[in-house]
């Protein structure tokens, strides 16, 4: 886990880097603050954090919706918001918001005549994010997971190397869920990069190949998954336990262990369980478990959050 | 760009129905109010009719017949067709706003300036169609109602309907601009032609229709409002014959059409400069 870094030697393999990115509303909300985030390409970032944290507001900075009160960003080559940002990048914040008196379809055609973008890609995207039942019906009569899948059809249209996702699976049924988890998974293979919040913490670790956790505003850690839970821990049990105790101390250092009612916690790179193993045999102790510490999400979660569960 | 976001504005406004009702609206109330209405109070004057306006009900008369069309058309612009214009122009910008779309239109390629670039032309080119309809439909009236009385029909000469037209399109564009520039500011709707209504109903006509009857100060402030300017610039075009011989407002505007021309085009301007920066540098949340 490293905690929120600033630029990296990627070059331009960053496609959206921050730079104490912050907004203020008024004189005392601080919605986000010394933000330095960088998104490379490729990846399917998560960005977690309880409701109120921060996410949207960060999305919509990224977006160019909200002018940032500090700090700098570059999104997709440009400035958010600039004619360069936005023509590499295809959004979906919050609900989705459409033209109620046209079709589906017809939001998707309207849209694509901004852009550019071709007529005929429209029946694609259409039958991608699985709308071609209900495309030629008003968007005014849409139920929320109708709306859903046309607001991801709106963001995929340019094709964009970029896709930003303000909480895409709200309001779909599970079977709606599990559809649209593989279909950004999907669009996050190969060189395109997506950019998604959420506070479905299985979601994200399903769907996200780095994910960043935001707390009142503040990036608390930004890693992937592994990083995030912190897997260089091992737990060991042995017996007997002077024995166990002063062979693994040889062999890792007193400093990197701890004992808790029998059991061994010691703080070092799990690459190093075969050699404590074979120095506790070796050494005639009897080694009854030896495995990875392992943190859910949902623990770390809480821990950086502070909050009590992990919506 | 640009034309990418006229299509795209254009395709938008084109397909609302609540839009092409506006200008039906439009059209219909000027059948209806200024001519059938007053064709009929002319040919069958009400009981108890002011003496005074005897004098006035065949000018009326000659007022619906062709040969007056141009000032016929342009005596409303800046009253209830203006009002119609602003509903327009609110209607453009303060839905997008009440439906939440500007999140999504805001995220499109081209950016904020060149999608209001598009709403612009898009209301220039909606004013446009409410313009010409106005000729359109009154001109197909007056000649209805000439032929009826047995009158020869005499159309107003070429050059001065295309004047009718443009500054009839001037004054319809500068209201609906107002709406819009009304419903960027406040976020929606409602409140922008409440606001738009008051401002041209309460200010302009009746609180300055008041003061300028206090001193020749007030008539020179006037002269640098909109709504005034807008009525200066239609009186340029004549005052109806029943207009005249009622008494009923000025027989010759305080400033001439150039002047009018000129104050209106700045307020356009003011308009939409104010308007774009607004679009550009709002936060949408």
């Amino acid at each position: 886990m490293s905690a929120s870094s600033g630029a990296t030697d990627r070059g331009a393999a960053t496609l959206v880097e921050t730079h104490s990115l912050a907004k203020q509303y008024g004189e005392s909300v601080l919605a986000v603050q010394d933000l330095n985030l960088t998104i490379h390409r490729g990846e399917v970032f998560g960005l977690l954090g309880p409701n109120g944290a921060g996410k949207t507001t960060t999305l919509r900075l990224l977006a160019g919706l909200i002018r940032p009160t500090a700090g700098t960003a570059v999104v997709a080559g440009g400035p958010p918001g600039s004619p360069v940002s936005l023509a590499h990048i295809g959004a979906m914040i919050e609900t989705p918001a459409f033209w109620p008196y046209l079709s589906g379809r017809d939001n998707l055609r309207l849209l694509a005549r901004y852009s550019r973008v071709p007529q005929q890609r429209i029946d694609g995207i259409v039958e991608q994010v699985g709308m071609a039942e209900f495309a030629n019906r008003k968007f005014g009569t849409y139920s929320t997971g109708m709306k859903q899948r046309l607001g991801v059809a709106a963001a995929l249209l340019k094709d964009p190397p970029l896709l930003i996702l303000d909480e895409p699976t709200n309001g779909l049924d599970p079977q709606g869920m599990v559809e649209f988890r593989n279909l950004i998974k999907g669009l996050g293979q190969g060189t395109r990069t997506v950019i998604l919040s959420s506070h479905l913490l299985n979601e994200v670790e399903q769907i996200c190949s780095r994910i960043g956790v935001i707390r009142r505003g503040r990036l608390v850690a930004e890693g992937t998954i592994e990083e995030i839970r912190g897997g260089s821990q091992l737990i060991v049990r042995a017996e007997p336990l002077d024995l166990a105790r002063r062979l693994i101390e040889q062999a890792v250092g007193a400093d990197h262990v701890t004992v808790h009612d029998g059991t061994f916690s010691l703080t070092v790179d799990n690459s190093q369980s075969a050699s404590i193993a074979k120095a506790l045999v070796v050494g005639g102790a009897n080694l009854t478990e030896l495995r990875p510490a392992e943190r859910s999400l949902e623990d770390v979660f809480m821990e950086l959050t502070g909050t009590e569960s992990g919506s | 760009m640009i034309f990418a976001s006229i299509r795209a504005e254009w395709f938008k406004v084109s397909r609302r129905p609540s839009m092409w009702i506006t200008i039906g609206l439009l059209l219909a109330v000027s059948v209806s109010l200024e001519y059938v209405l007053v064709y009929i109070v002319a040919t069958h004057p009400p009981k108890g009719v002011n003496l005074r306006l005897g004098g006035t009900l065949s000018s009326l008369r000659l007022d619906l017949y062709p040969a007056a069309l141009v000032p016929k058309v342009l005596a409303n612009m800046s009253g209830l067709y203006g009002i119609f214009a602003l509903i327009a122009g609110v209607l453009v910008q303060g839905s997008e706003f009440g439906w939440g779309t500007v999140k999504t239109v805001y995220v499109q390629f081209p950016g904020r300036i060149a999608i209001a670039v598009g709403q612009l032309v898009t209301i220039a080119l909606l004013v446009l169609i409410m313009a010409l309809g106005l000729f359109a439909v009154d001109a197909a009236t007056a000649s209805v109602l000439a032929t009826i009385d047995g009158q020869h029909i005499t159309w107003p000469a070429a050059l001065d309907v295309i004047k009718g037209v443009a500054a009839a399109w001037l004054i319809l564009y500068l209201m609906a601009m107002a709406g819009y520039g009304l419903a960027t500011v406040f976020r929606q709707s409602a409140l922008a032609i409440g606001l738009g209504l008051g401002y041209v109903l309460v200010i302009e006509n009746l609180v300055f229709g008041l003061l300028v009857n206090l001193g020749d100060t007030f008539q020179h402030i006037r002269e640098w409002f909109p709504v005034a300017n807008a009525q200066y610039l239609q009186q340029a075009f004549g005052v109806l014959r029943a207009a005249a011989a009622g008494g009923e407002g000025p027989a010759a505007p305080p400033v001439d059409g150039t002047h009018a021309l000129t104050v209106l085009c700045l307020w356009l301007a003011a308009i939409v400069i104010a308007s774009v920066a607004v679009v550009k540098l709002r936060d949408v949340n």
